[in-house]
């Protein structure tokens, strides 16, 4: 293979192959297509390169400034009939505004949304190819994977390559046989299972909002309104954060798209008769 | 003391008594006036430091005691003092001192709040007093009135916070003496950031909001034009008192001078009416920034409490309504940051003065809100199914 060759890989897998005995080796088919067919169970970093030295050096302050700050809210909370998930849609590098459309929540599958905060090449390469896991899973076993599964498989693809830089944090939402499920996989390979959880520089101020207005057995419209405005007044006082609330609504038969409402129309309604 | 043997700080401290000395004579008096003028009256003081000369922001003061003796004594770092340390690195960036790091870049470890509403000014706090992961104090005063009409919330250092909240009072107490007034929280707010402008670059850390109501005192007849006799009476005679003063021979001058005051008192009315009364919320940090709001948050659980205030602070609150949004803004914080917690403090301050509310003790308020939350669900499940 190509990329063998390239990365000087070869050499390193025979030896191994002497090393240890011969029907350990093969590892053909199966789920670790993220370390890109290495006969061995090898990560994929080429040999002599080293990621998060490469990221320290830039951010620096002498040299380039390669922020990789959470710049962003993204919010999601379990109720009785379902799963909310709410993102604002600000991409920034740095000090500049890359987008102020930019898509944070990927559709996995009908009944599995991933959102994703802090690098966005990060989040969106993982996360499609978790996408693909769960897609061969499907195919491969007759039925859907868990949303428990899902988030594990995610969270050891971060495991492996923990400490080389990765900077994601996300959160995997779907409904499953066991009802709604909410899962936080951070670029740690941390994975928590909760009713609410939000991610990235704003999410302090998400939490404040939902915290006070969260109730288990809310109505599906009350519901709408807390994530509104949960991202709405993360925005208002975040510098990283802002564009329109892409809200989704996770339910049993699958997910729908509930609405894309600009902040700043939402933030003046709220905040009409203030000051 | 202990501390001063030490780091010798006895013998080194004698030395640039002098110099200090020397110092104050030549200029920045003003800034320094409150520093070296109770150093020089108290030995144990270790005021002397501040000393604002150019080369003083190089040195950090947390070397102080455990610098050479040339060094120190000179006051004035000198060229031919400098290349002393070849014990001491070149230069200790203030951020790496030997005091344990701070275990997150926010510093600030506390949740205080101020608004202003149609009445007054509304200021909470959280009461813990956290030390990198301890809860050194639960119970510890966050919010520090400084005069009858102006209450200082305080967050950074708590040792810090409650000094310079006493140089402050100190500060207007003296303004008030002699100018007859208090000084507006505007003038507080420029005062305090002047007083802690010479540390900007070190580790003091002080961040405050200032809440106060100006103005409406009783010697300021232009307040109300429908003002009675009495009130008039008595301006007039001390603009009158004033006058005769200034104008050397009051024999002579009496008749001059009550024509005098009068128009004088014409003119201080149209000066006065631009004057401001009413609430007033200041934000002064020792990083230098000063600035007037109507809403601010200080500390590390801010982020929770603007929330909780963005939705529902408006003009138009009542009293009630007011402090139960206060309240829950700092309960929100302390819920979901480590740094905050135990119990709410919250001051009311209108043109009477400031009001405090008996202290609440946060984790009852968790356990009602359980209660309360689980009544309402069984009188959902209730509704609909019944």
């Amino acid at each position: 293979m190509a990329l063998f060759e390239v990365s000087g890989f070869k050499p390193y897998s025979e030896v191994r192959a002497q090393i240890l005995p011969f029907g350990q080796t093969r590892l053909v088919d199966r789920p670790n297509h993220y370390t890109f067919n290495t006969k061995t169970q090898e990560f994929a970093v080429p040999l002599g390169e080293d990621p998060s030295g490469f990221l320290k050096s830039c951010n620096h302050d002498g040299g380039v400034c390669i922020d990789l700050n959470h710049g962003t809210t993204t919010l999601a909370f379990k109720f009785r009939h379902g799963v909310i998930v709410a993102v604002d849609s600000r991409a920034s590098a740095g000090n500049y505004l890359a987008s102020k459309d930019a898509n944070k929540v990927i559709e996995i599958n009908s009944y599995l949304l991933g959102t994703m905060s802090g690098s966005a090449a990060d989040c969106q390469h993982w996360e499609r190819l978790l996408a693909k896991e769960c897609r061969l899973y499907r195919l491969r076993n007759g039925h859907r994977i868990s949303v428990a599964a899902a988030s594990k498989l995610l969270s050891n693809m971060m495991l492996g390559y923990r400490g080389m830089g990765l900077s994601m944090g996300s959160m995997i939402c779907g409904w499953d046989k066991q009802g709604p499920g909410l899962y936080y996989v951070d670029d740690n390979g941390t994975r928590f299972s909760g009713h609410m959880f939000s991610t990235g520089c704003g999410n302090s101020y998400a939490y404040g909002v939902v915290d006070s207005g969260y109730r288990e057995d809310m109505t599906v419209e009350e519901a709408y309104e807390l994530g509104r405005r949960g991202i709405t007044h993360a925005t208002h006082r975040d510098a990283y954060s802002g564009g329109v609330v892409n809200m989704y609504h996770m339910r049993e038969d699958g997910w729908i798209k509930v609405c894309k409402d600009d902040v700043s129309e939402l933030i003046h309604r709220y905040k009409e008769g203030m000051f | 003391m202990a501390l001063q043997d030490l780091c010798n700080f006895g013998d080194i401290f004698q030395e640039s008594v002098g110099t200090a000395r020397n110092v104050t004579a030549t200029g920045k008096r003003k800034s320094c006036s409150y520093a070296t003028g109770v150093a020089l009256s108290n030995s144990t003081s270790l005021f002397h430091f501040y000393i604002p000369e150019v080369g003083y922001l190089d040195e950090s003061p947390i070397q102080f005691g455990q610098i050479s003796t040339m060094q120190s004594s000179s006051g004035i770092p000198s060229p031919e003092t400098l290349p002393i340390p070849f014990s001491l690195p070149e230069r200790i960036p203030f951020t790496s001192s030997q005091a344990v790091p701070l275990p997150f870049p926010m510093a600030h470890g506390t949740t205080t709040l101020a608004f202003m509403f149609q009445g007054g000014v509304l200021a909470a706090a959280d009461t813990r007093s956290s030390c990198s992961g301890l809860v050194a104090c639960p119970a510890s005063q966050k919010i520090l009135p400084i005069h009858s009409h102006l209450v200082g919330t305080t967050s950074g250092t708590s040792a810090d916070c409650a000094l310079w909240k006493r140089i402050l009072s100190r500060e207007l107490r003296l303004y008030q003496l002699r100018y007859g007034r208090r000084l507006s929280t505007r003038g507080a707010a420029k005062l305090l950031s002047h007083m802690l402008h010479p540390f900007k670059g070190t580790e003091l850390c002080v961040a405050a909001t200032l809440c106060g109501w100006d103005g409406g005192e009783p010697d300021d007849e232009c307040r109300d034009h429908g003002g009675s006799e009495t009130d008039h009476g008595e301006s007039r005679e001390t603009t009158k008192a004033h006058l005769e003063k200034t104008a050397g021979a009051p024999g002579e001058k009496v008749s001059v001078s009550k024509t005098q005051s009068s128009s004088f008192t014409k003119q201080q009315c149209s000066r006065r009416k631009i004057s401001f009364s009413g609430p007033s919320l200041f934000y002064v940090c020792s990083d230098g920034t000063r600035l007037e709001g109507s809403l601010f948050s200080v500390g590390s659980g801010s982020p929770y409490a603007y929330s909780i205030l963005d939705q529902g602070v408006r003009w138009g609150l009542t009293v009630e309504e007011a402090t139960s949004i206060a309240r829950e803004a700092v309960y929100r914080a302390t819920h979901r940051d480590a740094y905050s917690g135990n119990f709410v403090d919250v001051y009311h301050v209108t043109s009477k003065g400031w009001t405090r509310r008996t202290r609440e003790d946060l984790k009852e308020e968790y356990y009602r809100e359980k209660e309360r939350r689980r009544l309402e669900r069984e009188r959902r499940g209730t509704a609909l199914s019944g």
